[in-house]
């Protein structure tokens, strides 16, 4: 990638942050483009989340204690933090990129309008959500979601992803990732409360936030603070990691939750 | 464009399930099964959350009210996912005593910063770290990945819940059942157990009227041939060693810190003039502005971890913090995200000690060190300077080598101006004016002395402390100590200079990246620079921590150090010890002889703790004497020694060299795997106990664990569970031990207490701790209900008297007993727990031992020195870099741990450990990004595959630990006929342990050990890599 495309897309994740900050009120329950209408959840609230990368050592607490909270089945995950090696171009130095990533509750939820029985769907505090008692487990919106957010449950066989883990934030809990954070990275809340941690952050840092491919125009509400914009978009050329498991031996075993 | 973003994307994400993640979707359509919606799955428990738990309490979001689910509890006990002991709170259901989930206890400063003042209520606790008003985003209290993740343990389908007795040989993994009481009656008596002849069995090895060895009587009574290893401390060393020490009265207990971090914890010892203890300090995080880690990556792993990793996060995001970290492997220390503050610097593995020296010549050729603190030679003088300890920089070393105290420091009797050791005999100094006087005369001493003194005798030639540091650290130039580390010389000129600017504001800190064949020395100069910028028990400086409400002690209530009869172990550690080797009968006899006594047979290290990594390989070669029985409670030198196994696993499986192995565990590991008999023992959340916590933690503060779930193993006779506990109660009681059953523990009342179970230990402890200084106030019922105690109640009632219980029950009610936040400082610059004793520029204590091998005194300054063998010849000498190019080492996980490779969710997120191999050294052999590759040492060989990146030293290769295991649920084991099946999974990746060695200079059987420490060599293992071609 060269400097000038990579400086405009780093313009253009900012814009899109802020331009996602805006409209809250104007679409909360209008729904925009082939959105249907919001459904059920506080019309009082809009709940976001940003991240701070600055506080993100990478520990994987969050990627364990919502799959616990949350009964995911082993192998497949609501979160996770992405690890990279990232080289300065200058003096060849290292350092380690740390990438939480989770459902980015989009205002624009690609995922939503493809559902064929409208299972999926936008609750009026922003979060999206899956009624399993619809889902037919057709996987469009698998598919449809630019942020590999979703996965089918294979043991409900429905769509299943993160809630923001709603049934906590109605407890007036927080989520189990928020909660058991341990560099304090993630900020969850609602961001029509003008005084609440989250909206505060947002309103100081507006002109650094990014989201995660901000050219989907899907408008995420997971907001990142110390974001290289070249991890907006899955960065080209990553040599990948070894997913491979060998045995003693070196004999390749597989990896030992597909299928679970 | 922004120039911190200058840096281009690299591959390798080396963590977190980037792949699993996007595959979420692979199987066809899925078949429509309820018609036109539904699906032909199980059917969640919510149509909308799923199966996800269901909230342990809500708060009501305008009154704050705070609501318990009467189906839930949460109890605040302790984590053993690792050493760093967190403080945690479980959720358990109340209907199956399932553990749901665990996160932080908010009181704990292991896992909250600030926590929360004692004095909180426990609602009120609750309330902090929930969504209320926002409460929980600045109060969260955390548990890490395998906080998280470890409560499997306790329903793991590989856990020990019966007593096992061995069927077949030793290692066969053939077992039976046998009851607690039949098990507790063979260890005691003994006899023909296995067929295979007669064993001693604990009654007839108790024998403290014979020596073990009348030729060599400091050998110790033959009571010393038991030898009681575990794995570190957490809860219950005290009543291990009460019955070890105390009761049977053996001299030997080992524990894991000689294969984990002891280079580093005796270098650091020897900077703080602690080697009876080896105290260390870490950096106090809250407050530290420059900070340098080498071998040591704070929130990629260490100890304390979360509160190092969350103190680290906030400081980088809120500017206060820069720091460098130096280590062979790039690591999760080093932030993109946070560029500016963070950078990493690779080194070769083992050379730290050249950058420490390098560093250590800089700083003193730049006079970039705290002069002024430096110059004051007694403790009065620092006080009257505003300051809270002193060095012994400028005092004097007799240098001679003829005087009789060469190498101890000068006193007035070595002028003939007093008595040797009267109360006058003072150290002397020299004034600014270049006259010698008594340190307590002046205020301001010289630090550079190089003279000679007028005595009785003639003169005596002496220097400063400081002198001699400066000489050890010009015995090379900056140029050779930059070859040997791998960083060039204007790197190394350049965090110096970071480190200079700092001035008493910097602080460095280093752990098991010092376990090299030179890491003490490494630790040692490391710590050095801590002492030259004169950061100690500064804030943002060098912390000490603030220990413990030590309860275990001669307490407020009773007395649970000492009781009647108990004995105190005499004789020779197994390891040789703590002991000098001019002191055994062998050495007299040598020289009575006329022969030259040195090399001795096999390393006495008079500095060295008892060591785990000496005990049992001596031991099976006799020397200095054997061992007739052990008994290991969690502990693993099997994986955790380099070069273990190889070494000695035949002479181990032969019940002809050690009779009796008893293991206490809850898991088959690799060590106990070899074990006659398996106590099923309580894992966390079920176990009793006191733990404190590591440096690092600047207030005083106490873990309490209590089973807040009924322990799932085998139950005694009597109904209490079969643990560590029982074991110990019910083998003393047998044997007739003193300080257990009857007349066990004299209580400040002067009656004297019964020990029949484990609460009459451990709740006296509490009662203990709560009447320490201020006594705890009694919990109420909100607090008792909140804490999730209400179990604990009747064990209470039943143990304590009235007076004790409400202090007991408010203690248990918050986790422990915890010294708030706000009493750890002191002024605006100065930590309250403060390290006194004057520290070591010269540790004459190390400048006087002599090396048993060598027969020469040991450098008492740090100095550089390339890895040794054991008969002081360098280690390339031996293993030379043509036939074995590259250098292991290891690294912690991020994620893993040595004993968490049963945890499928750790398992699933991690599932492999790729080795870390340089693009150069990689494209050298032909091997490429993923390549099966063969890892070949002096003693061993791994497969693996090659995760090919600059993020690691050229000509090193590196290694994360706790994959590559063989136990631990990865292999079979027959249990009454019955298979508990391994899986393959668990065996995946590489240990860096298989690739020890044998030191082929020793006489006596040993691993490559560091000299002065005994610690195992781990870093910088000599090895050679090749790839292996495809195989059909």
């Amino acid at each position: 990638m060269d400097p000038i495309r990579r400086s405009l897309l780093g313009q253009l994740a900012k814009l899109t942050a802020g331009a996602a900050l805006v409209p809250l009120s104007s679409v909360a329950s209008a729904g925009i483009n082939d959105q249907p209408p919001r459904r059920g959840g506080d019309p009082e609230k809009r709940y976001g989340m940003l991240i701070d990368l600055r506080r993100c050592i990478g520990c994987q607490a969050c990627t364990v204690s919502c799959h616990i909270e949350n009964a995911a089945p082993l192998g497949n995950f609501r979160t996770v933090v992405s690890q990279f090696e990232v080289e300065h171009e200058e003096t060849g130095e290292l350092a380690t990129f740390m990438l939480p990533r989770l459902c980015n509750h989009c205002e624009n939820p690609p995922c939503v309008p493809v559902c064929p029985v409208q299972a999926t769907f936008q609750r009026q505090d922003g979060i999206v959500v899956v009624d399993s008692d619809r889902c037919v487990g057709c996987a469009y919106c698998v598919n449809a979601c630019p942020y590999d957010a979703r996965f089918i449950n294979p043991r409900t066989q429905t769509a299943d992803k993160c809630t923001f883990c709603a049934h906590r934030l109605e407890a007036n809990l927080l989520p189990a990732c928020v909660e058991s954070c341990v560099g304090g990275a993630r900020i969850i809340g609602d961001m029509r409360d003008p005084q609440s941690e989250i909206s505060q952050l947002i309103e100081q840092h507006r002109g650094e936030l990014m989201v995660l491919k901000p050219e989907k125009n899907t408008l995420p509400q997971v907001f990142y603070l110390g974001m290289d914009e070249r991890f907006t978009t899955r960065p080209d050329g990553i040599k990948p990691a070894i997913w491979d498991v060998a045995n003693q031996n070196g004999k390749e075993i597989g990896y030992e939750f597909d299928g679970h | 464009m922004d120039k911190s973003r200058r840096r281009l994307l690299k591959g390798a994400v080396a963590a977190g399930g980037a792949a699993t993640f996007a595959v979420g979707y692979s199987g066809p359509l899925i078949k429509m099964g309820k018609g036109v919606t539904g699906s032909a799955g199980e059917t969640p428990k919510h149509n909308i959350y799923g199966n996800a738990l269901a909230p342990e309490y809500h708060v009501d979001a305008k009154s704050g009210e705070l609501t318990l689910n009467p189906d839930q509890r949460t109890a605040f006990t302790i984590c053993y996912g690792c050493t760093t002991k967190c403080g945690v709170r479980v959720r358990v259901d109340n209907n199956t005593d399932e553990v749901l989930r665990v996160i932080g206890n908010p009181y704990h400063p292991l896992s909250s910063e600030p926590h929360l003042p004692m004095q909180t209520p426990v609602v009120e606790a609750l309330r902090s770290v929930s969504g209320y008003q926002g409460q929980g985003l600045a109060g969260r209290s955390t548990a890490c990945a395998r906080g998280n993740a470890m409560m499997a343990q306790i329903t793991s389908p590989h856990r020990v819940t019966d007593c096992l007795k061995r069927v077949g040989e030793r290692g066969s993994h053939r077992w039976e059942k046998i009851s607690f009481e039949k098990l507790i009656e063979e260890v005691c008596e003994g006899g023909d157990l296995f067929g295979e002849g007669p064993v001693d069995g604990l009654r007839a090895i108790h024998n403290h009227d014979e020596l073990i060895d009348p030729d060599n009587p400091e050998y110790g009574p033959k009571a010393n041939q038991l030898l009681m290893m575990e794995a570190t401390d957490y809860g219950r060393s005290a009543l291990l060693k009460r019955f070890g020490n105390n009761a049977f009265g053996t001299r030997n207990y080992g524990h894991h810190g000689s294969y984990c971090g002891l280079a580093f914890r005796m270098g650091s010892g020897a900077m703080m003039d602690d080697l009876a203890k080896n105290a260390h300090t870490k950096p106090d995080y809250a407050n530290a502005k420059f900070a340098l880690f080498i071998g040591t990556a704070p929130s990629q792993a260490g100890n304390p971890f979360k509160r190092q990793g969350r103190l680290l996060a906030e400081a980088r995001s809120l500017g206060n913090l820069d720091y460098i970290v130096i280590d062979p492997a790039l690591n999760a220390t080093a932030s993109h995200a946070s560029v500016e503050r963070s950078r990493w610097i690779p080194i070769r593995p083992s050379s730290d000690n050249a950058l420490a020296m390098a560093l250590v010549q800089w700083l003193l050729d730049h006079e970039a060190y705290a002069a002024d603190y430096l110059a004051i030679p007694n403790q009065q003088t620092a006080e009257s300077a505003g300051e809270v300890g002193h060095t012994n920089a400028t005092h004097l070393v007799i240098e001679d080598e003829n005087h009789p105290r060469v190498g101890h420091f000068l006193r007035r009797s070595d002028i003939g101006d007093a008595e040797p050791d009267g109360d006058d005999d003072e150290l002397l100094v020299v004034d600014d004016n270049g006259q010698l006087l008594p340190a307590s005369k002046v205020s301001k001493a010289a630090l550079f002395v190089e003279r000679d003194i007028e005595t009785p005798e003639g003169p005596v030639q002496v220097k400063s402390s400081l002198t001699k540091l400066k000489d050890a650290a010009n015995e090379h130039t900056l140029k050779e100590y930059a070859d040997y580390c791998g960083i060039a010389e204007s790197q190394i000129t350049h965090v110096a200079e970071r480190f200079a600017a700092y001035g008493r504001d910097a602080v460095v800190d280093c752990h098991g990246g010092m376990m090299s064949g030179s890491g003490f020395y490494a630790a040692y100069g490391i710590q050095m620079l801590n002492l030259l910028a004169g950061n100690m028990n500064r804030q943002g400086g060098a912390a000490l921590g603030a220990g413990k409400f030590n309860g275990m002690a001669d307490g407020p209530r009773y007395d649970l150090e000492s009781f009647p009869d108990m004995r105190k172990p005499q004789g020779v550690f197994v390891s040789r010890s703590r002991f000098a080797y001019e002191k055994t009968s062998e050495y007299k006899r040598k020289v009575a002889a006329g022969e030259n006594p040195y090399p001795a047979k096999a390393p006495w290290r008079s500095l060295a703790p008892p060591i785990l990594t000496e005990q049992l390989a001596s031991a099976l070669d006799g020397y200095p004497y054997p061992l007739k029985a052990v008994i290991g409670c969690m502990a693993n030198p099997f994986y955790g020694q380099a070069g273990l196994p190889g070494l000695i696993a035949e002479k181990f499986k032969n019940p002809r060299n050690l009779g009796l192995y008893v293991a206490i565990d809850g898991f088959i590991n690799e060590t106990n795997q070899y074990a006659d008999y398996i106590v099923p023992d309580s894992v966390m959340y079920e176990v009793w106990g006191f733990t404190g916590a590591w440096s690092g933690v600047v207030s005083k503060m106490t873990t309490a664990c209590w089973p807040v779930v009924e322990p799932r193993q085998q139950k005694t006779e009597d109904g209490e569970p079969v643990s560590m506990d029982s074991f110990f109660i019910a083998v003393a009681k047998r044997l007739g031990l003193p300080g257990f059953g009857d007349n066990a523990i004299p209580g400040a009342d002067g009656k004297v207490y019964p020990l029949d179970r484990a609460e009459d230990f451990y709740l006296r402890a509490a009662a203990n701790v709560a009447f320490m200084n201020q006594p705890l106030p009694a919990a109420d019922e909100s607090d008792i209900q909140h804490g999730g105690i209400a179990p604990l109640l009747p064990k209470i009632e039943q143990t304590l008297p009235a007076e004790e219980r409400g202090p007991v029950a408010y203690l248990y009610a918050r986790g422990g007993r915890f010294e708030d936040h706000s009493d750890a400082y002191l002024g605006k610059d100065k930590l309250k727990n403060a390290w006194t004793k004057p520290l070591c520029v010269y540790n004459a204590q190390v400048g006087t031992a002599i090396d048993s091998q060598t027969g020469k005194r040991l450098s008492g300054t740090p100095r550089y020195q390339e890895p040794q063998m054991s008969d002081g010849r360098l280690m390339r000498e031996v293993f030379s870099e043509k036939d074995w190019p590259l250098l292991a080492f290891s690294y912690k996980s991020n994620i893993m741990n040595s004993y968490a490779i049963g945890l499928e969710r750790l398992r699933m997120i991690k599932p492999y450990n790729p080795v870390l191999m340089h693009t150069d050294d990689a494209r050298e052999r032909g091997i490429s990004h993923g390549d099966t590759v063969r890892l070949k040492s002096p003693g061993g060989e791994a497969i693996g595959l090659a995760l090919v990146t600059d993020g690691v030293m050229k000509g090193s290769l590196g290694i994360e630990h706790s994959y590559g295991h063989t136990e631990l649920g990865g292999s079979d084991h027959v249990i009454d006929g019955e298979t508990m099946e391994g899986v393959e999974w668990v065996r995946a990746g590489v240990n860096i342990n298989d690739l020890g060695f044998a030191d082929p200079t020793r006489k006596v059987m040993g691993t490559w050990l560091e000299g002065v420490s005994g610690a195992s060599v781990r870093q910088g293992l000599p090895i050679e890599v090749s790839r292996i071609a495809e195989e059909a």
